[in-house]
């Protein structure tokens, strides 16, 4: 690797200095790549689910009151619905909140879109589609008429993250079966494929449009150049695994206290943030995930939980501590993608401006858990 | 019948004593089977007893030294039978939960069958020298149960222990003979004793003596701070058999002894004991408010705990006898439940300091089960409805307040009090984040929460269900305080002055029935 003859003063310059010769935010060991892999494959399976039932409900539960169904994807029966009442199913909840999350905090160009004027007159066009014949509903949405507009808006976020998790799940899947062959010795190498896979995918259009009738009717077409890496996946990582929202749990907060900022911008209450240890806490309730993912959880996986003192009783602890792990890979595989010049660059300048950029990067992971994963435990 | 409650445990210690080195396990096996025996043998007198007698029931006599009048005489009855149930219990439990690679094996088993033995024959004694041989039988197996397997400071503690309640053993059979020698009764048999014909100032002068001598072991204040450092320094079990067993024989000895045997000078020292009671239940309060150590508060807990029962003695009513009674094993589940449960958390934490420990509840890495048995102890501790602890403590409060209802309400205090140092146990002990240390704590296993969880369900189903147990009660405390008991306890020949009579009973008695219950 170059050297560099300059050190930072930064509170996590060890993990800057493994960036910039070609580390991680997770410290290379093959234990951490067995369990980044392991814990990856079942959240391949896990979003393999969340984004068929996510575009299915963006295409086929456009605008409808009262969605009983939605997460049944088309398949309603009552041996589907007396599963779903004992909880033997996905829970696709999860989805939504991170959906939501993406909405709330928005970013990028499909954001910027669902605020012009182009939107909004594609919209109306469907949403006067779909009430056609409907009297009631059209009296709803002429005596509000902001109200089945913010309807379409979440249903683009719906179809949106069904895209980018449409691309991520495969990604995921192949990732194990390379590490299964041999081919993913590190966790340079975890980074490297989820790189590739992003950069790959990178200029993928984001479209969204509804079937109604026999009419298809665009709501955000392809000329409004939204992109999978740009409109997709870094809003996701901003609004999911570093801002999400105060949730209610173990941990409260007091608004009036002053315990949560008053500008979204610096809220801290992502995924890369959330506690393991008080499931259901603060951020997006890691629980639902770590449910799910427990089903698919690949046997070296089991048998590497079930060495902790607890054996595999706080299983959802151990998955939690572990997909932060991968998110973090995953995180870096973001951050080096966008770097401003190649981590490999031999010019002073650009290695000083990719300082600058790793710096700021850092500066918010200081309050998250990647100090924390660091050693091996929680 | 009863011999058995008191000889099985004896039989099976000599039996342990006689086993081989080599066989470690088997004295926890014999030790279980005997005190298990035991326990359901009490259960089989229970089901038996006739809840409608006043008398004694299943009387055992058997002549010893007439000279001394001593003689090996046993009896049930409606003070006595909850309290050799619970004995059963929860020495059964201590046994259970010991731990099993324990030093010394035989040693600690022998001696907590002895324990057993002992005061199961104190509650069942109807001889006063009887009582008081049992009595001090039972100090010695404790003495070194806390010397031999205790804290750190053991020795210290369990010498404290043996000076004051060797000193309360003391008192008590100079009351006891004094009793006894100055009404020139034939023998040591309860029966035989009328102190109503004794000169006021020598009643006074004696009850005092035994009021002292059972109010070091209850404990009351300012007797009491042998109880802090024994329970410290004690094992679990140990801890769960001197507050749920072993103070109560302080309780049930002021029942019997002090009350049923001096009922005229008792009216008189009563507002005075009334007083007392609440110093004590105030002053357990506040003491455990200021305690940082689990155990100490529970144990702190237990001295207020305890002033209840003298209020409701002092206040010598049936409701607040019956109230007094239903506190004795109402306390004695309780506590035995805590300090269960303060022991599965120090054994898995290594620490009781309620400012080290936190968010135990923690569903994952904590200890979650525990957590809420131990809501669920504190909130019966605390008194409310729908467990045992309310019912005990409105019984007293009722059955009180008619007669000293300053220092009733003084008490009351006490039990808000109660709230306050148990909700800090509970809210620093159990809620919020899992500090790192205690982040991969062992699990726990439902052998270790079988016994508080035993426990759990009979402090809420005698809360639900109060009658199950004070129907075997409520003819026996009634008729401690009525005319026709005190005859019943005057020898035939003695005669009975319609003055002492009225002095027994000249008590303001609510005409509240612990039928409402």
């Amino acid at each position: 690797m170059i050297g560099r003859t300059t050190t930072t003063s930064h509170p996590l310059a060890d993990i800057i200095t493994r960036l910039e010769q070609g580390g991680a935010l997770l410290p290379d060991s093959p234990e951490n790549v067995m369990e980044v892999v392991g814990i990856l494959k079942s959240y391949g399976y896990v979003l393999d689910a969340y984004w068929r039932n996510l575009i299915y409900i963006s295409e086929d539960q456009f605008l409808v009151l009262f969605p009983f169904f939605k997460y049944f994807n088309g398949e309603v029966s009552w041996n589907k619905l007396l599963r779903h009442w004992w909880h033997d199913r996905i829970n696709y909840e999860f989805s939504e909140y991170c959906m939501k999350a993406m909405f709330y905090h928005g970013g990028g160009k499909l954001d910027a879109f669902l605020d012009t004027a182009e939107f909004v007159e594609l919209a109306q066009q469907a949403i006067a589609a779909r009430l056609k014949g409907n009297l009631f509903m059209q009296t709803l949405s002429n005596t509000f008429p902001g109200f089945l507009l913010e309807q379409v808006r979440q249903m683009v976020y719906y179809s949106a993250l069904g895209q980018f998790w449409r691309v991520m799940s495969p990604m995921f899947l192949t990732l194990s079966d390379r590490y299964d062959r041999g081919e993913i010795p590190t966790i340079p190498d975890v980074v490297s494929h989820v790189l590739n896979g992003l950069v790959e995918a990178a200029n993928k259009p984001i479209t969204y449009a509804v079937q109604i009738g026999d009419r298809r009717y665009p709501i955000v077409p392809e000329s409004v150049g939204a992109t999978f890496l740009m409109d997709a996946a870094v809003p996701y990582v901003e609004a999911v695994f570093f801002r999400s929202f105060p949730f209610m749990g173990t941990v409260s907060y007091n608004a009036q206290a002053g315990q949560i900022p008053p500008d979204i911008e610096r809220f801290a209450y992502g995924a890369l943030y959330a506690d393991p240890l008080p499931i259901g806490g603060a951020g997006i309730p890691p629980t639902l995930l770590m449910q799910d993912m427990r089903h698919f959880l690949p046997d070296y996986m089991h048998l590497l939980y079930q060495r902790s003192p607890r054996g595999e009783a706080d299983l959802r602890v151990r998955i939690c501590a572990s997909f932060q792990k991968s998110m973090f890979c995953v995180t870096t595989a973001a951050m080096l993608g966008l770097m401003p010049y190649p981590p490999d660059t031999t010019d002073p300048d650009q290695q000083a401006q990719n300082r600058v950029y790793l710096e700021n990067w850092m500066y918010r992971f200081i309050d998250s858990r990647l100090p924390s994963v660091q050693s091996c435990e929680i | 019948m009863l011999s058995i409650l008191v000889w099985i445990p004896i039989a099976a210690a000599l039996v342990i004593g006689l086993l081989p080195h080599s066989k470690a396990a088997l004295p926890r096996w014999i030790a279980l089977g005997a005190t298990g025996f035991v326990f359901v043998w009490s259960v089989v007198l229970a089901i038996q007893f006739d809840e409608l007698t006043v008398n004694t029931q299943f009387q055992e006599l058997l002549p010893w030294i007439e000279s001394l009048g001593l003689s090996y005489q046993l009896g049930l009855d409606g003070l006595s039978l909850p309290l050799v149930i619970i004995n059963g219990l929860l020495t059964w439990m201590a046994v259970y939960s010991s731990d099993k690679t324990i030093q010394r094996p035989r040693l600690y088993y022998i001696l907590i069958l002895v324990l057993n033995s002992g005061v199961a024959g104190a509650f069942l004694a109807q001889n006063l020298l009887l009582f008081f041989l049992f009595y001090e039988l039972e100090l010695i197996p404790l003495y070194f149960l806390i010397a031999i397997w205790g804290g750190s400071r053991r020795g210290y503690a369990a010498t404290k222990f043996l000076i004051y309640t060797a000193l309360s053993g003391v008192l008590i059979l100079a009351g006891f003979l004094g009793a006894v020698w100055l009404s020139h009764a034939n023998s040591f048999d309860y029966a035989d004793i009328n102190t109503q014909l004794l000169p006021v100032t020598s009643q006074l002068i004696l009850l005092g003596l035994i009021i002292v001598g059972f109010g070091i072991k209850i404990p009351l204040v300012p007797f009491h701070t042998w109880l802090p450092d024994a329970h410290v320094e004690a094992s679990t079990p140990i801890s769960v058999l001197l507050a749920g067993v072993l103070l109560k024989l302080g309780t049930y000895g002021l029942l019997r002894f002090g009350l049923q045997l001096f009922s005229e000078s008792w009216s008189l020292l009563a507002p005075y004991l009334a007083i007392w009671a609440v110093v004590s239940v105030l002053y357990g309060a506040f003491t455990a408010i200021a305690q940082s150590d689990m155990k100490k508060m529970v144990a702190y807990s237990s001295i207020g705990h305890m002033g209840y029962i003298l209020l409701a003695a002092a206040a010598a009513t049936p409701l607040s006898i019956l109230g007094a009674m239903f506190q004795m094993v109402s306390h004695g589940l309780i506590s035995a439940m805590l300090f269960l449960l303060v022991g599965v958390v120090y054994q898995k934490t290594g620490t009781r300091d309620i400012d080290v420990l936190r968010g135990l509840l923690n569903p994952e890495r904590g200890l979650p089960l525990v957590g809420t048995l131990m809501v669920t102890g504190v909130m019966a501790s605390a008194g409310i409805p729908g467990m045992m602890g309310f019912i005990s403590e409105f019984l007293i409060f009722r059955g009180s307040f008619a007669v000293f209802p300053v220092q009733t309400l003084g008490s009351m205090i006490g039990t808000g009090l109660t709230a306050v140092y148990f909700l800090l146990l509970v809210n620093r002990t159990f809620f919020g984040r899992l500090p790192e240390q205690f982040s991969n704590l062992p699990s726990v296993s439902w052998t270790e929460r079988l016994p508080a969880f035993v426990l759990a369900i009979l402090i809420v189903f005698l809360g639900i269900q109060p009658n199950w147990m004070v129907r075997w009660s409520e003819t026996t405390t009634t008729a401690l305080l009525s005319p026709e008991a005190a005859i019943a306890t005057a020898p035939p020949n003695a005669a009975q002055s319609p003055h002492d009579l009225e002095a027994a009973t000249n008590l303001n008695r609510p005409a509240v029935s612990a039928n409402m219950l």
